[in-house]
């Protein structure tokens, strides 16, 4: 290219008027087998990405993303779940040392350290030796992190109760008249509190939807209750209220 | 045409060196997986920028029909995965990508950290690199509330309540990610803001940075 | 530089936007598809709502209005809808929708002085004749939508408001 005096510019700009013929670098004498980005080496790169976007697009047809009932915060019989990569931590604040008065320690001082010590990798590990094999504190340390988050995730998938977290968030779709002689009389009873303003069920009560009960049957339950949780004589009112109660709930059913 | 719409740009702002710098840079041996397989360790990053894109894309697409309302955050989410026609896929690329880009982010640091790739002169990249990791880990903790579902509500009250548990700033923090005292329709209208607008923008200030580091350094040598 | 290199560098820039493009195709088209859904999603259909008693009607329109349920997307509400509704000459009813063909303002009826019986928006001074066609020289270019419309039990029931030919 031009340089210093007699240099051209395209109009009033900085932008030189002479063009550099447009010659890729030339890799095939340099040692071992470099080869330029593009084409060569991004191909490989797309080939792996566009495998990898296959199998990311099955996952997501074979998988359908999780959707729970809607958001209900009175609902206090409910086990949250974060989202897996934060078991580890969840699981940390469940021990004795890192929970209650200890609370500091599970919360700020042990991820404060490791995840501290991570982001400062470079500065505390400064020997110049790159074999893992060659720098074993480095090593050990990360192996034991490694380790501990694993164990830490497994424990929290063991000690989690599935069943129940299969059933406690499902979308429950039922219709029912509001309007009902029998949803009032639930309403009026005492009902509601434990097995919910939809019927759904709750902290302290199941479902009352497709119980698959004669109405005699709900009628006995109402009047000499059900161990564990429901007492008898919950149900104060007439036998006419009852019996309306009763086929309420019979005739609800899933949809 | 292309072409001569090409030389028309470049005669006036000279673009090739600009992309020239990029296209035509060496990628030595032993990162190629066609030379030695065992340089597949050397994907995570690349896989962990390409689910970021889908990412970045589907959930652009996501908030054509998103509502940050705490009355119809869930029905709007329930109506795009059920009534929309591929909405299952949209929203499964974006709630199975954001768990992938964790597992492949993790990777990507092991490799780094195993190889001792991030000695000097790399020791700035490696910070950069971390905190793109506390970043998606943001993102995933403000997303996880989006759908506003039950998970949704009470995973982000314990959450909260494990930044509530620092000292001195603790309270204060509850109170400024929850924005009052409830996790309600002022958390979720923040976490969106959080989760679409702030900690993309940090994220894509990072990547940046750590892209340009790799280009500049060139990719450590081989072991 | 042999000519066997180029046709190598230029086989692997076709395969490396073959791929690409996949690659691109796989990621945008569920998305794209997904942006594209009301497009192609089919109108709804409305259900015939009574509107009022035919014994309300006379040759003279005149306004009525009643209550939809619409459904727009998740959201559902009632929506309060207005129709201009006339006998015609041969018994026929006739229901008109109020909205002009020009930017969508209200029309209402006789309310222009110098154009007695014509359909009058006031936005930018649209007229229509009594059957709803637009007036040439003014504003619309269209004429008013008329709801589908039925007559049961005595009573009028209005659908859709669908538009019609330009005149």
């Amino acid at each position: 290219m031009h340089r210093g005096k007699g240099m051209k510019f395209v109009g009033d700009s900085r932008v030189p008027a002479e063009r550099k013929p447009n010659i890729p670098k030339d890799y095939s004498e340099f040692p071992g087998k470099t080869e330029a980005f593009w084409p060569n080496f991004l191909l490989k790169e797309w080939m792996v990405g566009a495998v990898f976007l296959i199998g990311y697009l099955v996952l997501t047809i074979v998988h359908e993303s999780p959707l729970e009932k809607k958001a209900d915060p009175t609902d206090a019989g409910y086990i949250p779940l974060p989202d897996w990569y934060f078991l580890f931590l969840y699981q940390l604040l469940k021990y004795k040392y890192a929970a209650g008065d200890y609370v500091l320690i599970g919360t700020v001082i042990i991820p404060g350290l490791a995840f501290g010590a991570l982001m400062l990798a470079p500065f505390l590990d400064t020997g110049l030796e790159r074999r893992p094999s060659k720098r074993p504190i480095a090593t050990g340390l990360m192996l034991l992190g490694l380790i501990s988050v694993t164990y830490l995730t497994w424990e929290s998938v063991v000690t989690h109760d599935w069943e129940k977290a299969k059933t406690q968030g499902k979308i429950v779709d039922v219709s029912f008249d509001q309007n009902d002689p029998g949803y009032q009389i639930y309403q009026k009873q005492s009902c509601v509190g434990c097995h919910g303003n939809t019927l759904t069920g709750g902290a302290s009560g199941p479902s009352l939807i497709g119980t698959g009960l004669k109405p005699e049957e709900i009628m006995k339950i109402a009047k000499e209750g059900k161990p564990p949780g429901m007492p008898p004589n919950a149900f104060k009112g007439s036998d006419e209220e009852l019996k309306q109660l009763a086929e309420f709930i019979s005739k609800l059913e899933k949809k | 045409m292309l072409q001569k719409i090409y030389d028309w740009v470049d005669e006036r702002l000279d673009i090739t060196p600009l992309w020239r710098d990029v296209a035509d840079h060496e990628v030595p041996e032993h990162v190629n997986p066609a030379h030695h397989f065992s340089a597949f360790v050397y994907c995570f990053g690349g896989l962990t920028f390409f689910i970021t894109v889908i990412q970045i894309l589907s959930g652009m697409f996501l908030t054509m029909y998103y509502v940050p309302d705490i009355v119809n955050a869930w029905e709007s989410v329930y109506y795009l995965q059920n009534e929309v026609a591929f909405g299952v896929i949209v929203r499964g690329m974006h709630h199975w990508g954001a768990s992938l880009v964790i597992v492949m982010m993790f990777l990507h640091t092991l490799r780094v950290f195993f190889q001792g790739a991030y000695k000097k002169p790399r020791e700035l990249n490696w910070v950069v690199g971390v905190l793109i990791f506390f970043v998606m880990l943001g993102l995933g903790f403000t997303g996880y509330l989006l759908p506003w579902d039950m998970k949704a509500l009470f995973a982000t009250k314990v959450g909260i309540e494990i930044a509530m548990t620092i000292p001195v700033v603790g309270p204060i923090a509850k109170t400024f990610l929850a924005g009052g005292e409830i996790i309600g329709a002022q958390t979720l209208t923040r976490f969106f803001a959080i989760h679409v607008f702030f900690l993309p923008a940090a994220l894509l200030g990072l990547m940046g940075a750590h892209f340009l580091m790799i280009r500049k350094q060139g990719i450590s040598g081989p072991l | 530089m042999s000519k066997e290199d180029i046709s190598r560098r230029q086989f692997l820039n076709y395969t490396l936007t073959g791929v690409g493009g996949f690659m691109a195709a796989g990621m945008l088209m569920p998305m794209v598809r997904f942006a594209l859904d009301p497009i192609l999603k089919e109108g709804s259909d409305q259900k015939l709502v009574a509107v009022t008693s035919i014994e309300e009607l006379s040759n003279e329109p005149k306004r009525f209005d009643f209550k939809i349920k619409q459904k727009d997307g998740w959201y559902e509400s009632d929506v309060t809808q207005s129709a201009w509704v006339y006998k015609a000459k041969n018994g026929d009813i006739i229901a008109l929708s109020p909205i002009c063909k020009h930017l969508g303002c209200t029309v209402d009826w006789n309310t222009d002085p110098s154009h007695p019986n014509q359909f009058f928006c006031p936005c930018h001074l649209g007229r229509y004749t009594k059957d709803g066609t637009n007036v040439k020289g003014t504003a619309p270019l269209a004429p008013l939508d008329v709801y589908d419309s039925q007559v049961k039990d005595g009573k009028l029931y209005l659908g859709k408001a669908k538009p019609r030919k330009g005149a």
